[in-house]
């Protein structure tokens, strides 16, 4: 009989929960301390994340664009590591078969060119996630035409370099 | 630990890892057989020291790729050594030419 008439005067007056809410708040102060002792955690967490010079500035984007740029990096990575690979391939045919020098300095070019793609990899990414933290537009992808006009070069020079080594 | 994504991108992150650091310990075998093939063993043992210090630190801990709200992110540490690694073979592979036209 209490709770009926109990419930009957909160549905009449809708007022009095937020009376009710108001010293509760007060007299608790708990719920209030523990997100502050998180938010300084985390912030301290934040703090830490190197390097400064790109997590210093600007605000997360979405991780999942940040997954992407990482994977992007790698991409570059596994590029420069294939021409490494190619010009070791190449001086390795070269000792095998006796071929000329010319193939010795194609390979040495292919990978230095490929440890040179791989340091490279590393700028495109700070200025990659750099402008996507400031919302800035992203940078164009610098090493690409390179890339694609070595690439383009070694196959032609090599292509003559057959050539002239069957006629 | 890392969150649900409908595009996978977690996922395709660490197998993005995964092909990196396969790559990176066969291109340094490739090169550890070209350098027992020339008889020069140094480029030899240091292609070999490459591939152990990619693979090794992975089967231990593999990267997962960062999600920014865990607050602490591994990536760059993880993209720099492989960098450094992949650059070293490279350097490397430059000397064992030089060394293959040294020796004419």
């Amino acid at each position: 009989m209490d709770d009926e008439t109990d419930r009957g005067r909160d549905d009449d007056a809708p007022v009095d929960p937020d009376v009710a809410d108001g010293p509760t708040e007060r007299l608790d102060p708990q719920p209030v301390h523990v997100p502050e002792h998180t938010a300084e955690h985390a912030a301290q967490h934040v703090r830490a994340r190197r390097p400064y010079d790109v997590y210093g500035v600007g605000t997360d984007p979405d991780y999942r664009f940040s997954m992407a740029n990482e994977r992007t990096a790698l991409a570059w990575i596994r590029t420069g590591l294939s021409l490494v690979a190619g010009g070791v391939a190449l001086t390795s045919f070269a000792t095998f078969a006796n071929l000329s020098g010319v193939l010795d300095v194609v390979a040495g070019l292919a990978c230095l060119g490929g440890a040179s793609l791989a340091l490279w990899s590393l700028v495109a990414w700070r200025r990659n996630e750099r402008a996507m933290r400031l919302g800035e537009p992203l940078p164009s992808p610098t090493s690409l035409p390179v890339l694609v006009v070595g690439v383009i070069g070694f196959g032609l020079g090599l292509c003559v370099y057959a050539f002239f080594e069957a006629f | 630990m890392v969150e649900r994504d409908s595009g996978a991108q977690p996922e395709r992150t660490a197998l993005a890892w995964q092909r990196t650091v396969l790559s990176v310990t066969i291109g340094s075998l490739v090169l550890a057989a070209t350098g027992v093939r020339m008889d020069t063993h140094w480029i030899a043992v240091v292609a070999v020291g490459i591939a152990a210090a990619a693979f090794l630190p992975f089967v231990f801990r593999a990267p997962q790729g960062g999600v920014p709200s865990h607050g602490r992110l591994h990536g760059w540490w993880f993209l720099v050594r492989m960098v450094v690694l992949v650059a070293t073979l490279g350097f490397v592979g430059a000397a064992a030419v030089v060394a293959s036209i040294l020796r004419g």
